[in-house]
C-alpha cells in the first residue's frame, strides 16, 4: 500500500508531503527523484514506476505538477497510478486547473481532500460527489464570504447520505428547481496515414458524456440506434450491466452534475474529414516543404481549429516557411505549427518553404511526422447515434438535450 | 529613483496577483511563520486556531518539524468545530509517533468522540485514533474498532475496516485472534463497501486463512460487482488465491493446457517433445507458445526465483505440475461463479479494475474463454499514459504466451509518434511475437516507418524487431533481408559525418539483424553475403564491418560465388588493415584462418600470401589484443598448414592431431548454438514485481495448488500465512531473519497456548484440592482468611455499594474527564469526587485480609524451546517473583533445562543476541526505545551447563532486561556449540514487584491517582464454577465467598507479582450476591518505584460467570493501560 504522497512543482520543489502510514518516507527521496530526472533527461519522466534505491516510485505528471506516490511493499502499480490520477483530476476539479500557485494557495484543501481520498495507504473515498459534500470546493462567494466574515470553514459537518446508500455516486435527497439532462457525445479521431498517403489505422475514441440536474432518484435508460458499431466499452460504476449484456441498453442512475457516463472504441473506419499531404524533398542541402491540406469527406458540418504541427529534425538549421491560409510559427523547440482555423471556400490551403540543413548533410534521411488538429461541432464521426433516452422516477417532465462534437485525438500524417 | 520605482512595480504586481488570491491560504502557505503561532492556538477563537494550525500545515508540507507545538494543538482536539478538529487530526497524525506521551493526553477525547451521533465524527475519531499507531493504546483502539464495527453507519464500519491493518501494523501478536475476529464479521457485513475495505484488511492481515473465505466465499463472489473499485482489485485476488488453494488449477486453462499438451507431444512423439516451439506451423499448433506458458504457469505457482533456480538442477519432467490437483471450469461451480461474477469488471472504468479481472481470466478461464480479456485489455491503451506503460508491459507476458490472442489486433499496437520511448519498444517487441503469415506483410510496411523515425534508437529497434519477425516466420525471412539490405546500403550512401554517430547503431542493429536471419539458413542467403561484401567499403560503422568481415569468414565456403569472390575481397582487406578499427581488426585475423584453413585449390597460395601480409602487419600493430591474436593465430597457422600442404597423411605427431582437432573445433565447425535460453522473469498479471521485474518485498505466488483440505482450518496453512504476512510487513533487508523469527515465533505461540492449559489443569487444580483438605483438616491451625474488622456493616449499606461497581461500568471517555485532563495539565492532581465516594463505600464494608496464600502461587511456565526444534533439548522458564538484586530493571526468570534426546549435552548456554539484529528489532518501536537506557545488559551472563545427561533437568536462574514491556527478547541459546534463537515473551505481570502497605496508605494512593491514572476494564471470571458445582452446594455459605476470593486471589498472584493489601467481604442479604466483594492490589514498576493499584470488584450470582471490574491506578499511563490488559485477559481466561 501507499506510504507517502508528494506532490512536487515543475522546479523539483517539494510542495506538499502526505504521510500516510507509519513507515514514514524522507523527503530525501524527491531529492533523489529529481536528480535522476535532472541527469537522464526528460525520457524518465515519462517511466511511470521507478525503483529507487529504497522506495518503489509511481508517478503521473499533469500541467507539470508531478504526484509522486512511494511504497516499499508489492501492490497492484495499475492501482497507484489510477489512485493519483483520481486525485489530479479531483484537485483540477476543485481548483479550476492545475497549477503551482493553485496548489499553494489551496494547500488546506488539499490536505483534507487527501485525507478524505486515502487512509491508510488505500484508497478510501474517491467519488468526487461525495467528496464535494464533505469539503466544499472553493468558490468566489465562499472567498468572499471568507474575507468578510471571517469565517473560513469548509468543512461539511455531516457525513454524505450517499456513504451509506447503495448508489454512493448520488446525493439520497436532491432538489433543483428545473429538471434538465444533457447527453453530449464527445468523439476522438484517431488516425495514422502513412508515408504512402495510406490510412493505416482509423478508430475513434469516444465518451457518453452526462450532465444531469434531476430530482430525487430518477432512473435513465438509453438506447443507441446502432450499438453493434461499439468495438469496446466502458461504463461509469452506475450503469447496470445486465440489461447492457442482454440488450444493449445503458440503465443508470445518474450521479448529479457533469460525469461520464460511458467510453467506447469504434475501430476500422474508412474515412477521415480532412486530407493532409506532406511532400519532403531534399537535395544538396536543402529540403523543400510542401503541405497541403483539403477536405476529402465532408461531415455535413463545418470542420474548424484545424491545426497541422510538425517537428522539425535535429539536422535542420533554420527554416523559411509560409502559406496561403492561416499562420505559420516556428516555435524554440523546433516545432512548427500552422494554424489555419476554417478551410476557406475559395481555395486549398498549403503550406510551402524551404528547411536549410546542416552543412554536411546532403539529404535528409529522418522524417517528421504531421500532427492534425481539427474539431467538428453537431457531429459524431463515428456514426453512433442516440434512439432515446427514457427517464423514470421523476416528478416533472425534464428537459433533455444532446449535442455531439468530434475532434482529432492521435491523428498522425508520416512523411 | 529609478530603484524605488522597480520596487513600487513589484510590489503593484504582487498586489494585483493578491487580488486573485484573496480568500485562499496563500498568505498562510507563503509566510507560515510571520505571525506568532503559539498564542493563536491558545485563542478562544475558533478562526484564530484555524489560521495557526493552518500555518502548522504549511510548515509541514514545506518540510519543517513542527513537533513543539505538538502540547498546545492537542489541547485543541476539544474543539468542538469540526474544521479545527479536522487540522488538529491532520497535525496529531502527523507527529503522534514522534511525541507519544502527550498524544496519550487526547485519547479521552477520541473516546468520547466515538460516542458522537454525528457518523461523521465518529469515523473521524476512529481514524485518528487508529491512524496514531502507539502500542499502548493498541487495545483501546482494538475495542473501539470492535464497536465501530457494529456501528449503524456505513462509513464508520467501513473506516474500523480500513483501521484494522494500522493495529495489525503494530504487530500485536496478543490480539491477532481479535483482529481475524473483527475482520471476519466485517465480511459478513450487509453493505458492499465494508465488505471491499474488510477484504482490503483481509489482504494485509490474514492473506492465507482460507477458511474465513471458504465460509463467505459464494456471498463474496457475488458482490465484488457491487463492491468499491479500489475493493474489488483486492477483492478478487483474495478470491483466486482461496479457489487455487482450495480446488486448484484448472485443467483446460492456460496453466496446464500447456502441461498437457506437452505430455500429448511427448507420448504421440517421443522423441521431440518441444518441435512446435521454435518452427510453428500450420493451425492450432501455433497458436500457443507452449514452453513460455509452461514457464509462465510455473512462475506463477513457485515465484520465478525459485523456479529458475530450479531449472538448471532438477529435469524438466519431472517438475511437471502435479495433474490430480487440477479441477475443471466445467464442472466446479466455485470457479465457474468466479469467472462469472469477474467477467463484467473488465467493463470497468477503473483500469486496474480491469487488469485484475483480465489477471483471473488469465489464470483461470479456459483457454477459449481468454479472448475476451482482448479488448478490454486493448482499450485499457487509451486511458492515461502512465497505466498504457504498465498495461503493455503486462500484455507483452501475454502476448509472449499466446501469441494468436493478440495477433488480429496488430493495429492497436501499432506507434504514435507521441509515444515515450519504453512505450515504442515494448509495443515493437508485441508487434515481433504476435506477427503472423497473414499480418506480417503491413507489421513490415510500418516497420519501414519506423525506420524513418527521428528517434534513432528507436529506428535501430525497429531494425532488430525485422530480424525476430524473419526469425518467427521463415516465410518472410527474404522479403525482411531484402529490406534491411536496402537499408543497410542506403544507409551507408548517406554517408555524412554529421549524423555518423546516431546512424551508427541503426547500421550495427541492421547488420546484426541481417546475421541473425542469414544464420538460420545460410546457403539461402548467399546472395546477401555477396552483397554486404560488395558494399563493405560503404558500411563504415567499426562494428558493422566486423560483422561482416565475420560473415565473411564463417560462410567463406558456402555456394559458388562466395570462395570465388574471397581472394579478392581479402586483398581489399589487406590493404586497409591499418585504417581498420580495432574490433574489425580483430575479426579479420579470425577471418584469415578460417578463410586459410577452408580454402581448397589454386587460390590457397595466393591466400597464404594475403594472409601472411595482415598478421605480419597485425604483429606490429599498436594495439596489443591484435598483436597477440596475430602471434597465437601464426603459431597455429604454422602446424595447420602442413596439414593442407600434404597431399597424403603423414606420420601426424600427436600434437598435430591435436592442433587439427583444435582447429575444427574453434574453426571447423558450424557449432549448434542453442538457442538462447528463457531470460524472462515472470510475476503474477497486475503486480509490481512485474513491472520492476523483481519480487518486491511482499510479493508471493499464487498458493500451492489444493493446498487447502476441506473447508477447516488448516494448521499449517496458518504457520505460512504468519509466515507470509511477517515478510510483508518488514522491511527488504531484514526479510530473512524476520522469516525466521516469524516462524519460530509462531511455534511459540502455538505451544505457550497448549502447555498453558496443562500446566493451568495440573497445577492450579491439583493445589486447589490440597487446598480444601488442608483447610478441612486444620481450619483453625491455617485459616487463609480472618474478619480483620469487627464492625460489621448493616444491610442497607449493601445498596450504596453499588456505587462501586457502576463507577466501573462508565466509560473511559467519562472518567478521564475533561476537568482531569486539565488538573494534570496544571500539574496540581487533586482529589476527585469519585474517589472519596470510593471511600466512602468502601468503610462501609467488612474487611478481610488474606495472608500466606503466596505459599500456594505457582508461577505458569512457558516454553522457550520445544524438544522437537532444539534436537531434544527442551526449555521452559518461568517469571520468578524475586527482585534481582544486580539492578531493579532486571526480571528474574527460573530457567528449566531438560534433556529429552539420547545423548548428552554439552555447554549449554544462553547469551546476547548480535547487537546488529538487536538495533534492527528496536528499530520496530523507536518510541520505546528511547525512554530505556541501555547501560544495563540485557542479559546478565549465565552460569554454564557443561553437561547434560539424558533425561536429566537443571535449572538456572538468569536475570534479563526487556527491552519493552509488550516485545519478546531475543537471545542466542548455545548448544554443542550450535547457535539457536530464541525469544523470552515478556509478562508484564513480572515487571513489577510486591509493594507491601496498608489498607489506609491504600486508599490514600488511589485518591491520588484519579483521572488520567485510573482506567476501569471489566471481565467475567468463571474459574469457580467447576469447584463450585463439584461441591454440590452442601458446603456452607461463606466458604462459597471464600472460595471465590481464593480463586481470584490465586489468579491475579500466579500471574503478576503484586501484593494483595486487603479483600473486602459482602456481608451479603443474599446468600450468593458477590455485589461488594473487592480484592486490592498494589506493586510497583520495578526500577523505577512507581505505585500500581488495582482494585478488582466482583458483581453477579456465585453460581453463574461473575462481573469483574479492574480499576487500575498507576502514574505510568502506557505500563498501567497495558498491565490492565493482561490482568484482563488472564482473568477472563478460564483455567479448566
Amino acid at each position: 500500500m501507499l506510504q507517502c504522497i508528494f506532490l512536487l512543482s515543475d522546479s523539483g520543489e517539494v510542495m506538499l508531503e502526505k504521510q500516510l502510514t507509519g513507515h514514514r518516507v524522507d523527503r530525501s527521496i524527491c531529492a533523489w527523484f529529481w536528480e535522476q530526472i535532472l541527469t537522464q533527461g526528460d525520457s524518465l519522466k515519462l517511466v511511470p514506476v521507478i525503483a529507487s534505491p529504497t522506495h518503489y516510485l509511481f508517478q503521473v505528471v499533469r500541467e507539470g505538477i508531478t504526484f509522486l506516490a512511494c511504497t516499499q511493499v508489492e501492490m497492484p502499480p495499475l492501482m497507484a497510478i489510477e489512485f493519483l490520477c483520481r486525485v489530479a483530476d479531483v484537485l483540477t476539479d476543485y481548483l479550476d486547473g492545475l497549477n503551482e500557485d493553485l496548489i499553494k494557495d489551496n494547500f488546506v484543501i488539499v490536505y483534507e481532500l487527501l485525507d478524505e481520498m486515502i487512509d491508510n495507504g488505500f484508497p478510501l473515498t474517491t467519488e468526487p460527489n461525495i467528496l464535494r459534500e464533505m469539503i466544499a470546493p472553493p468558490n468566489l462567494v465562499s472567498k468572499v464570504l471568507s474575507v468578510v466574515t471571517g469565517n473560513t470553514s469548509n468543512m461539511s459537518n455531516r457525513l454524505p447520505g450517499a456513504t451509506s446508500s447503495c448508489i454512493p455516486w448520488r446525493k439520497t435527497d436532491l432538489k433543483h428547481a428545473s429538471n434538465e439532462v444533457y447527453v453530449d457525445l464527445v468523439e476522438e479521431m484517431d488516425a495514422t496515414i502513412n508515408r504512402d498517403g495510406i490510412l493505416v489505422k482509423c478508430e475513434i475514441y469516444g465518451e457518453v458524456q452526462v450532465n444531469s440536474h434531476l430530482s430525487g432518484l430518477p432512473d435513465l435508460t438509453l438506447s443507441f440506434a446502432n450499438p453493434s458499431i461499439l468495438n469496446d466499452v466502458r461504463f461509469h460504476p452506475c450503469v447496470r450491466l445486465r440489461p447492457w449484456e442482454s440488450s444493449q441498453i445503458l440503465s443508470f442512475v445518474p450521479p448529479d452534475g457533469q460525469f461520464k457516463l460511458m467510453s467506447y472504441r469504434v475501430k476500422k473506419l474508412k474515412n477521415t474529414p480532412i486530407y493532409v499531404k506532406p511532400q519532403l524533398t531534399s537535395d544538396s542541402g536543402t529540403c523543400r516543404v510542401s503541405v497541403l491540406v483539403g477536405i476529402r469527406n465532408d461531415p455535413g458540418k463545418s470542420i474548424d481549429s484545424i491545426t497541422v504541427q510538425f517537428q522539425l529534425p535535429s539536422c535542420v538549421v533554420s527554416s523559411d516557411l509560409s502559406s496561403n491560409c492561416g499562420s505559420v510559427n516556428v516555435l524554440a523547440d523546433k516545432t512548427c505549427l500552422w494554424t489555419i482555423g476554417r478551410i476557406p471556400k475559395d481555395k486549398a490551403p498549403s503550406m510551402s518553404g524551404t528547411l536549410v540543413l546542416e552543412t554536411g548533410v546532403r539529404r535528409l534521411n529522418v522524417f517528421p511526422t504531421f500532427q492534425v488538429g481539427f474539431r467538428t461541432m453537431g457531429v459524431a464521426l463515428s456514426g453512433l447515434k442516440i434512439d432515446t433516452l427514457d427517464l423514470k422516477n421523476l416528478p416533472s417532465r425534464p428537459y433533455k438535450g444532446f449535442r455531439a462534437l468530434t475532434r482529432a485525438g492521435e491523428f498522425q500524417v508520416r512523411s | 529613483m529609478l530603484t524605488q520605482f522597480g520596487a513600487t512595480a513589484e510590489s503593484l504586481s504582487k498586489a494585483s496577483t493578491m487580488v486573485f488570491r484573496i480568500g485562499t491560504d496563500a498568505h498562510l502557505y507563503d509566510d507560515p511563520d510571520d505571525a506568532n503561532i503559539a498564542p493563536l492556538l491558545d485563542s478562544k477563537f475558533d478562526t484564530e486556531k484555524c489560521e495557526a494550525l493552518k500555518r502548522l500545515l504549511a510548515l509541514i508540507a514545506q518540510g519543517f518539524d513542527v513537533s513543539t507545538y505538538f502540547p498546545q494543538v492537542v489541547k485543541n482536539v476539544a474543539s468542538q468545530s469540526l474544521e479545527v478538529k479536522k487540522l488538529v487530526y491532520l497535525y496529531l497524525l502527523h507527529y503522534a509517533e514522534k511525541r507519544p506521551n502527550e498524544t496519550l493526553l487526547s485519547i479521552n477525547y477520541f473516546q468520547k468522540d466515538l460516542g458522537d451521533p454525528n457518523p461523521l465524527v465518529r469515523a473521524w475519531a476512529l481514524r485518528t485514533m487508529a491512524g496514531i499507531r502507539l502500542h499502548v493504546i493498541a487495545p483501546l483502539v482494538l475495542v473501539a474498532v470492535g464497536k465501530c464495527a457494529r456501528d449503524p453507519s456505513v462509513y464508520v464500519r467501513k473506516c474500523a475496516a480500513t483501521a484494522l491493518p494500522k493495529l495489525h501494523d503494530l504487530r500485536l501478536d496478543e490480539h491477532m485472534d481479535a483482529i481475524e475476529e473483527l475482520i471476519g464479521i466485517l465480511l459478513k457485513d450487509n453493505s458492499p463497501s465494508v465488505v471491499g475495505a474488510a477484504a482490503a484488511a483481509f489482504a494485509s492481515i490474514c492473506p492465507n486463512n482460507f477458511s474465513m473465505i471458504g465460509r463467505n466465499y459464494r456471498r463474496l463472489c457475488e458482490t465484488v460487482p457491487d463492491v468499491e473499485e479500489w475493493s474489488q482489485i483486492v477483492l478478487i485476488g483474495i478470491l483466486l488465491r482461496y479457489v487455487i488453494a482450495k480446488h486448484g488449477l484448472v485443467v483446460e486453462s492456460l496453466m496446464l493446457v500447456s502441461n498437457a499438451l506437452m505430455k500429448h507431444n511427448s507420448e504421440k512423439e517421443g522423441l521431440e517433445p518441444h518441435n512446435e516451439i521454435n518452427k510453428p506451423h500450420n493451425g492450432t499448433r501455433f497458436d500457443l507458445c507452449t514452453e513460455i506458458a509452461d514457464i509462465v504457469s510455473r512462475s506463477y505457482l513457485q515465484g520465478p526465483d525459485k523456479y529458475l533456480s530450479q531449472l538448471g538442477l532438477v529435469n524438466r519432467e519431472s517438475l511437471g505440475l502435479d495433474y490430480s490437483h487440477a479441477t475443471s471450469a466445467k464442472s466446479n461451480d466455485d470457479v465457474k461463479i468466479l469467472l462469472q461474477c469477474t467477467s463484467p469488471l473488465l467493463w470497468s472504468s477503473n483500469s486496474a479494475v480491469v487488469l485484475a479481472a483480465a489477471g483471473i481470466h488469465w489464470i483461470m478461464a479456459p483457454k477459449e474463454d481468454i479472448r475476451k480479456i482482448v479488448k478490454p485489455l486493448l482499450f485499457l491503451l487509451r486511458s492515461s499514459y502512465s497505466s498504457k506503460y504498465v498495461v503493455l508491459c503486462n500484455i507483452q507476458v501475454f502476448a509472449k504466451a499466446m501469441p494468436y490472442l493478440f495477433s488480429p489486433y496488430f493495429e492497436d499496437f501499432f506507434i504514435n509518434c507521441s509515444d515515450s520511448y519504453q512505450l515504442k519498444t515494448l509495443k515493437l517487441e508485441i508487434l515481433s511475437s504476435i506477427a503472423t503469415d497473414s499480418s506480417i506483410s503491413s507489421i513490415l510496411l510500418e516497420f519501414q516507418d519506423y525506420i524513418r523515425d527521428p528517434d534513432r534508437k528507436f529506428a535501430a529497434d525497429t531494425a532488430a524487431a525485422i530480424g525476430l519477425c524473419a526469425k518467427r516466420l521463415p516465410n518472410v525471412a527474404n522479403t525482411c533481408l531484402e529490406g534491411l539490405l536496402f537499408l543497410a546500403l542506403s544507409d551507408s550512401s548517406n554517408k555524412d559525418d554529421a549524423s555518423l554517430g546516431e546512424e551508427e547503431i541503426v547500421l550495427v542493429q541492421i547488420i546484426k539483424s541481417i546475421k541473425a536471419i542469414i544464420k538460420q539458413d545460410p546457403p539461402n542467403h548467399e546472395k546477401v553475403i555477396v552483397h554486404l561484401l560488395r558494399s563493405l567499403d560503404s558500411i563504415y560503422a567499426p562494428a558493422a564491418r566486423a560483422m561482416v568481415i565475420w560473415m565473411m569468414g564463417e560462410y567463406c565456403n558456402i555456394g559458388g560465388l562466395i570462395p570465388k569472390m574471397i581472394p579478392t575481397v581479402f586483398k581489399y582487406i589487406a590493404r586497409h588493415f591499418t585504417s581498420e578499427a580495432v574490433e574489425s581488426k580483430l575479426q579479420i585475423i579470425n577471418a584469415c584462418v578460417k578463410v586459410l584453413l577452408r580454402a581448397k585449390g589454386e587460390d590457397v597460395s595466393e591466400l597464404r600470401i594475403t594472409v601472411g601480409y595482415v598478421l605480419a602487419l597485425a604483429k606490429c600493430d599498436m594495439n596489443y589484443d591484435v598483436r597477440d591474436r596475430a602471434r597465437v593465430l601464426k603459431n597455429f597457422l604454422s602446424h595447420c598448414r602442413g596439414l593442407h600442404d600434404s597431399e597424403y597423411v603423414e606420420d601426424q605427431t600427436d600434437f598435430k592431431d591435436l592442433t587439427r582437432v583444435l582447429s575444427e573445433y574453434i574453426f571447423g565447425g558450424q557449432a549448434e548454438i542453442s538457442s538462447e535460453p528463457f531470460s524472462y522473469r515472470f510475476y503474477l498479471p497486475g503486480s509490481l514485481s512485474q513491472i520492476v521485474l523483481h519480487a518486491a518485498p511482499g510479493y508471493e505466488p499464487l498458493p500451492e495448488p489444493c493446498s487447502l483440505v476441506g473447508d477447516g482450518f488448516d494448521p499449517s496453512v496458518r504457520g505460512t500465512s504468519s509466515l507470509g504476512v511477517r515478510t510483508t510487513d518488514s522491511e527488504p533487508n531484514d526479510v530473512d531473519t524476520d522469516a525466521t523469527s516469524g516462524s519460530m515465533d509462531e511455534e511459540n505461540t502455538s505451544d505457550y497456548d497448549s502447555e498453558d492449559s496443562v500446566s493451568g489443569s495440573s497445577t492450579d487444580g491439583g493445589h486447589y484440592t490440597d487446598n480444601v483438605s488442608d483447610r478441612n483438616g486444620d481450619e483453625e491451625a491455617g485459616a487463609l482468611i480472618h474478619l480483620s474488622d469487627s464492625a460489621p456493616t448493616s444491610r442497607n449499606h449493601l445498596e450504596a455499594s453499588e456505587g462501586l461497581p457502576s463507577s466501573g461500568l462508565m466509560d473511559f471517555g467519562e472518567l478521564m474527564s475533561k476537568r482531569a485532563l486539565e488538573s494534570w495539565l496544571n500539574e496540581n492532581p487533586g482529589s476527585s469526587q469519585t474517589s472519596s465516594d470510593a471511600g466512602h463505600v468502601q468503610r462501609s464494608l467488612a474487611r478481610l485480609s488474606i495472608k500466606d496464600i503466596g505459599q500456594l502461587v505457582k508461577p505458569k511456565s512457558y516454553i522457550l524451546l520445544d524438544p522437537a526444534n532444539g534436537n531434544g533439548l527442551g526449555v521452559d522458564y518461568r517469571f520468578l517473583s524475586k527482585v534481582s538484586n544486580i539492578s531493579p530493571e532486571l526480571v528474574v526468570l527460573d530457567v528449566a533445562f531438560r534433556n529429552s534426546s539420547t545423548g548428552t549435552m554439552s555447554n549449554i548456554m544462553l547469551s546476547e543476541e548480535d547487537v546488529n539484529l538487536d538495533s534492527s528489532d528496536k528499530s520496530v518501536s523507536p518510541s520505546e526505545s528511547s525512554n530505556v537506557t541501555r547501560e544495563v545488559p540485557s542479559l546478565v551472563p549465565m552460569e554454564e551447563i557443561s553437561c547434560l545427561e539424558p533425561g536429566q533437568t537443571e535449572n538456572r536462574t538468569i536475570q534479563v532486561r526487556f527491552e519493552h514491556h509488550l516485545l519478546p527478547l531475543k537471545l542466542a541459546l548455545w548448544c554443542n556449540d550450535k547457535k539457536q534463537l530464541v525469544k523470552f515473551r515478556p509478562d508484564i505481570g513480572y515487571f513489577i514487584k510486591p509493594l507491601p502497605m496498608d489498607i489506609e496508605s491504600f486508599t490514600k494512593k488511589e485518591s491520588q491517582l484519579p483521572g488520567m491514572f485510573e482506567y476501569v476494564r471489566r471481565c467475567t471470571f468463571t474459574d469457580h464454577i467447576g469447584p463450585l458445582n463439584d461441591s454440590n452446594g452442601e458446603s456452607p455459605v461463606k466458604d462459597i465467598f471464600l472460595m471465590i476470593c481464593e480463586k481470584l486471589t490465586l489468579k491475579m498472584l500466579t500471574n503478576a507479582n503484586l501484593f494483595l493489601v486487603s479483600v473486602d467481604l459482602p456481608v451479603a442479604a443474599t446468600l450468593n450476591d458477590t455485589s461488594g466483594l473487592c480484592l486490592r492490589l498494589s506493586g510497583e514498576i520495578l526500577g523505577r518505584s512507581i505505585p500500581c493499584l488495582v482494585t478488582l470488584t466482583l458483581k453477579g450470582i456465585c453460581s453463574e460467570p461473575l462481573e469483574v471490574s479492574v480499576k487500575m491506578n498507576c502514574e505510568e499511563t502506557v505500563f498501567g493501560l497495558n498491565l490492565l490488559n493482561r490482568i484482563v485477559n488472564f482473568l477472563a481466561e478460564p483455567t479448566p
